[in-house]
């Protein structure tokens, strides 16, 4: 079933100025319910206004966004909720702290909904938790954290307001390879644990591959491929064309298959592509 | 909305008014606006008003995109020429109702006005809108270098208004980007009165305050890396030279200058 359908959205910034760039051309997409897709595109391929329509803080020119079949953009109150339905956690999220201390940071979205105090509190607790947010650490103020700390602060107070759809921009973006790990491994439980629908934005052709059940490829403001990692990666000349990559490792796997080693193609992340050379190697992997 | 103004925004282009030297457009700016302060008739009004359309045209700035910025400025100029209209009980009277009364001269001041201030925002936004702000604060600095004889330090007010300028669209991308996540999480900007309306926007100006002193420690370290240690000593790569159009520009627009004051002295005042 689809949670979130986007159906024919257009969308120009600088409308009727001679900067007017066209974002959005005729997009169609459906996201499945509970599934994790990641979307990734170049610089300027439209991914971001793409985002920004799903919880309606920017309004399609043309087309229409449903969520659970219901149109979001409907009226000013509907528009105004689907903010708590669909969670959005921009680019660098550490830079939208402002409370004084980091309780009262997660607390801000809940509060918003209009939640009872005790379930506010219960709620705090539960995703400081989660994201390794120790009782002491929620005492202080958000700008005295180091900055993983502050990413996590930052997602968990989307992730408290406990949307049916989460969706995060570049969550990894400027972090270290342990701060990436974990906050991949953060959204991969989120997801088993609540069962929500997820969203990502990435750069990163491995991580897409490594979490997402689902790839969307944006290429100049449409949707270029949409499929799971074998179905995307096996246009890799297109991917190329488009500015972007196939991932390291399947592009290692293509080079061996060139130079006329029989291994498979359809490898994505590192743990895969050892398991598939220990193979080749067991059946005594000659040159084919 | 924010990104719909376009007043002080720079339009690159290659005409003769962009090619000016930055010293002289800001002294033929403050001989223009003195033009229209001089004005008295509406003949004298005409001939300052087709010079600042005549320059606009030469620019290659479209008419619209300027008349587009003063959109934001039409209330003021609606205030101001109603202000005009009730306080003036000279000329015939037109119009009377229990204290108001309209006159025609009152209506002849209030169109003054009117056309008077749509043609100092013409001027005004033409030197914005054909010089970077870099030519424009070199362009101030050099003028007002005398000062530093009385101690004043133009070099560091020139900069700080150069960074200031540079920092506008910043500061307008980052205030989007805050508003827009804080937003994600609930906030309503738009709605309750103003005491609510205030407090909503906590949430995006402490973020917006507290990221502009982390880039200014972080834009100090940058140019003290690169060994900048103020105006002392400093030298340009770009040397401001005058030349023929320079001269010639400054000349048209004394000429116009004259051409007013006679006007004004042949034709009755009205204002």
């Amino acid at each position: 079933m689809n949670i979130l359908e986007i159906k024919n959205i257009s969308y120009s910034y600088s409308k009727n100025t001679p900067f007017e760039i066209k974002a959005l051309d005729n997009v169609n997409l459906s996201i499945k319910k509970g599934s994790l897709t990641a979307v990734i595109g170049h610089t300027g391929s439209g991914k971001s206004t793409l985002i920004k329509m799903f919880n309606a803080l920017l309004v399609p020119d043309f087309g229409s966004v449903l969520l659970n079949g219901e149109d979001i953009n409907k009226d000013k109150l509907t528009q105004h909720n689907v903010r708590f339905k669909v969670g959005l956690c921009f680019q660098y999220p550490e830079y939208q702290l402002f409370e004084e201390t980091v309780y009262k940071d997660i607390a801000y979205g809940p509060k918003n909904m209009k939640l009872s105090e005790s379930e506010i509190d219960s709620r705090i607790r539960n995703i400081a938790s989660f994201v390794g947010i120790t009782p002491d650490m929620l005492k202080k103020s958000p700008f005295d954290l180091s900055g993983g700390e502050k990413r996590r602060v930052a997602i968990a107070g989307v992730m408290a307001m406990q949307p049916e759809v989460l969706v995060l921009d570049e969550p990894a973006a400027g972090l270290d390879p342990r701060g990436k790990n974990t906050i991949l491994n953060l959204i991969k439980d989120y997801r088993v644990k609540t069962g929500a629908t997820v969203i990502i934005v990435s750069h990163s052709m491995e991580d897409a591959a490594d979490i997402a059940d689902d790839i969307v490829v944006m290429n100049k403001g449409s949707v270029a491929l949409h499929g799971d990692a074998d179905e995307v990666f096996s246009h890799a000349g297109e991917l190329v064309e488009m500015g972007l990559n196939v991932p390291c490792v399947t592009n290692i796997m293509l080079s061996l298959k060139k130079a006329g080693y029989d291994v498979n193609t359809n490898i994505y992340t590192m743990e895969s592509a050892r398991k598939e050379l220990c193979r080749f190697v067991r059946e005594g992997g000659a040159i084919g | 909305m924010i990104k719909d103004i376009t007043i002080g925004q720079y339009f690159p282009g290659n005409s003769v008014v962009h090619k000016l030297d930055p010293r002289i457009k800001i002294v033929l700016t403050v001989f223009m606006i003195a033009e229209l302060f001089v004005c008295k008739n509406f003949y004298s009004l005409a001939l300052a008003c087709s010079f600042s359309v005549f320059a606009v045209l030469i620019s290659k700035i479209s008419i619209r995109l300027i008349m587009k910025g003063m959109k934001s400025i039409a209330i003021i100029i609606v205030f101001t020429s109603l202000l005009q209209i009730f306080y003036n009980d000279k000329g015939t009277v037109l119009l009377e109702w229990w204290k108001i009364k309209i006159t025609s001269s009152g209506l002849c001041t209030s169109a003054f006005m009117i056309v008077r201030i749509m043609a100092l925002i013409f001027v005004s936004s033409l030197l914005t809108y054909t010089t970077s702000p870099t030519a424009l604060t070199d362009g101030i600095e050099r003028l007002l270098s005398p000062l530093n004889y009385i101690k004043i330090p133009v070099h560091t007010l020139a900069m700080m208004m150069t960074i200031a300028l540079r920092f506008i669209p910043t500061l307008i991308d980052e205030i989007e980007k805050i508003t827009d996540s804080q937003k994600a999480r609930g906030a309503d900007l738009e709605t309750g009165g103003l005491v609510q309306r205030a407090k909503a926007l906590v949430p995006v100006f402490v973020p917006l305050f507290v990221n502009s002193f982390r880039r200014a420690y972080e834009l100090a370290f940058a140019m003290e890396c690169r060994c900048y240690t103020g105006g002392e000593g400093r030298t340009r790569m770009k040397k401001f030279k005058l030349c023929a159009r320079d001269y010639l520009s400054l000349v048209i627009v004394v000429l116009v200058l004259a051409g007013i004051i006679v006007l004004n002295y042949f034709f009755k005042a009205v204002i």
